[in-house]
């Protein structure tokens, strides 16, 4: 009675899914993720095709292949991380560390081009939300005013100062300049005569001349486009003239720097860097919103994926460590998933 | 509990042991070749943004999101190994693919809401503060069509 109450051939534990713990759990783990990440994406899809206007990628200074090697950096990774598998499967320890190694400074290479894009947008004002977001939605009065705001702001830094250098009387030229010959005239045009289109097309002109946007030629806002480059003409002189105050050091700086700015029309805030105008985007605080929180969550999963990556360098990656390994593996393999989706939807859209 | 995951690890060590090309999966070669595949369908997305793309944009997204899919099987088949696991693996992947795909057909009805297709408006605040309609900004450079700006200005929708 005793014995056999000791060893009940019926209750024999059996695991629930044939694989360790540590992996089912990780499964469990991808398969929450997935819904995490697939809400996050038909949300964006949703904003995105429901959304009135949307910004051109070069608009927001997204730059195509620089998001393409992007990918190609995660893919590599990908395989490297399979790559430490097999060799710990083959029990070569110090292979699969290579390995891993490699799969370290890859995330690393992902995550640094991340940051340069982030600071690329963070140097136009592409913030999600104020104080430092500089992004409107249309050239309205409000514009106008946040334009005036931060001219004034401007001009209450420089005009102090007792001895004021070539350079800061040149800063204050190119503000009278703006506010002479494209903000005033929007504004006064307003006031005056707030029922015509008039004003609207001025402060189109000084948004466009601040931030100029790029549309698809076919598009009717390609038609908007040239009719708006066709009156600029009439104000083609002044903006010739602000243009041409710059020294020449910043003109080639800007060339220099022109990198990740390729295919986005130079405006006054490119050529004078330290204006910092708000920049009328359509569209455009919608993007920021999605574009950094999808990105963001991505990019906190490679760092989390690094952090793991790092304490792996300090364990023996031999064959009882295999379990570790793929576990890792699926997770970043993940992440490479999630990015095989966020670069066409963000960049190629 | 530790103990029998610990037996299992090294059961798992041990059958890896006995069958050291236990991979009838075709090991290097052939995660290098799903390697290349990834590489050249990324370079098929980034060809659609070029203007060698012979076909319209919509044709280039549902031509994306195809190549995309393309990519994620080959990714969860071959390098998270779904392709050599037992049936455990329908447990956890059926469901969390059920609930994405209903979480994202759920969603299509809110595109639809959300466009200025004349039966569905915005509201007037969204109106005041929303970026203009390419459309308007196009009447109001022209000049011309007022009847169109007046349809689509916040005034008229007060």
């Amino acid at each position: 009675m005793s014995e056999h109450s000791h060893h009940p051939p019926m209750l024999q534990y059996q695991p629930a899914l044939p694989i360790s713990n540590g992996k089912a759990c990780l499964w469990l783990f991808l398969s929450t993720e997935i819904m995490f990440f697939a809400g996050l994406i038909g949300t964006y899809i949703v904003l995105r095709f429901g959304a009135v206007a949307w910004p051109k990628p070069h608009d927001v200074h997204l730059s195509e292949p620089i998001g393409a090697f992007n990918t190609f950096v995660l893919i590599c990774s990908s395989v490297s991380i399979v790559l430490a598998l097999e060799a710990a499967k083959r029990n070569r320890a110090s292979e699969a560390k290579g390995w891993v190694l490699v799969t370290f400074f890859l995330g690393c290479v992902f995550l640094g081009v991340k940051g340069y894009e982030y600071l690329a947008k963070f140097d136009h004002g592409l913030y999600p939300q104020n104080p430092h977001g500089q992004i409107h939605e249309k050239a309205d009065l409000n514009y106008a005013a946040a334009i005036r705001k931060r001219l004034l702001d401007l001009r209450a830094e420089i005009e102090p100062k007792t001895p004021r250098t070539a350079e800061d009387e040149q800063k204050l030229a190119v503000i009278d300049q703006i506010s002479r010959d494209l903000l005033e005239p929007a504004e006064t045009a307003a006031r005056e005569n707030p029922d015509s289109p008039e004003w609207r097309i001025l402060m189109l002109r000084l948004a466009f001349a601040i931030y100029p946007p790029q549309y698809e030629e076919e598009s009717p806002v390609g038609e908007a486009f040239d009719i708006g480059a066709s009156t600029a003409q009439l104000q083609a002189a002044p903006l010739h003239l602000v243009a041409f105050q710059q020294n020449d050091q910043t003109a080639a700086a800007d060339h220099a720097l022109g990198d990740h700015d390729s295919g986005h029309a130079h405006g006054l805030n490119d050529v004078h860097s330290w204006l910092r105008l708000p920049v009328m985007i359509p569209g455009g605080g919608l993007w920021a919103s999605t574009y950094f929180l999808l990105t963001g969550f991505h990019a906190i999963h490679v760092l989390v994926g690094l952090i793991v990556f790092f304490l792996m360098l300090f364990v023996t990656l031999n064959r009882t460590q295999i379990g570790l390994i793929e576990n890792i593996g699926l997770y970043w393999h993940f992440v490479d998933l999630v990015w095989i989706f966020l670069f066409p939807l963000l960049y190629l859209f | 509990m530790s103990d029998h995951g610990h037996q299992h690890e090294s059961h798992l060590a041990d059958m890896l042991a006995d069958h050291p090309d236990d991979h009838t999966h075709g090991g290097i070669m052939q995660y290098l070749a799903v390697f290349a595949a990834l590489c050249v369908l990324t370079g098929m997305s980034f060809f659609t943004y070029s203007s060698y793309w012979p076909f319209s944009k919509e044709v280039a997204w549902a031509f994306m999101m195809a190549v995309s899919c393309t990519k994620a099987m080959l990714v969860i088949m071959f390098f998270m190994h779904l392709l050599w696991e037992a049936n455990w693996k329908w447990v956890l992947t059926i469901p969390a693919s059920c609930m994405s795909i209903f979480l994202l057909l759920m969603l299509v009805p809110d595109v639809g809401l959300r466009q200025d297709n004349g039966w569905a408006w915005y509201s007037r605040d969204r109106w005041m503060f929303a970026a203009n309609k390419p459309a308007v900004e196009n009447s109001v450079l022209k000049l011309l069509d007022e009847q169109a700006v007046k349809k689509h200005s916040p005034a008229d929708l007060q």
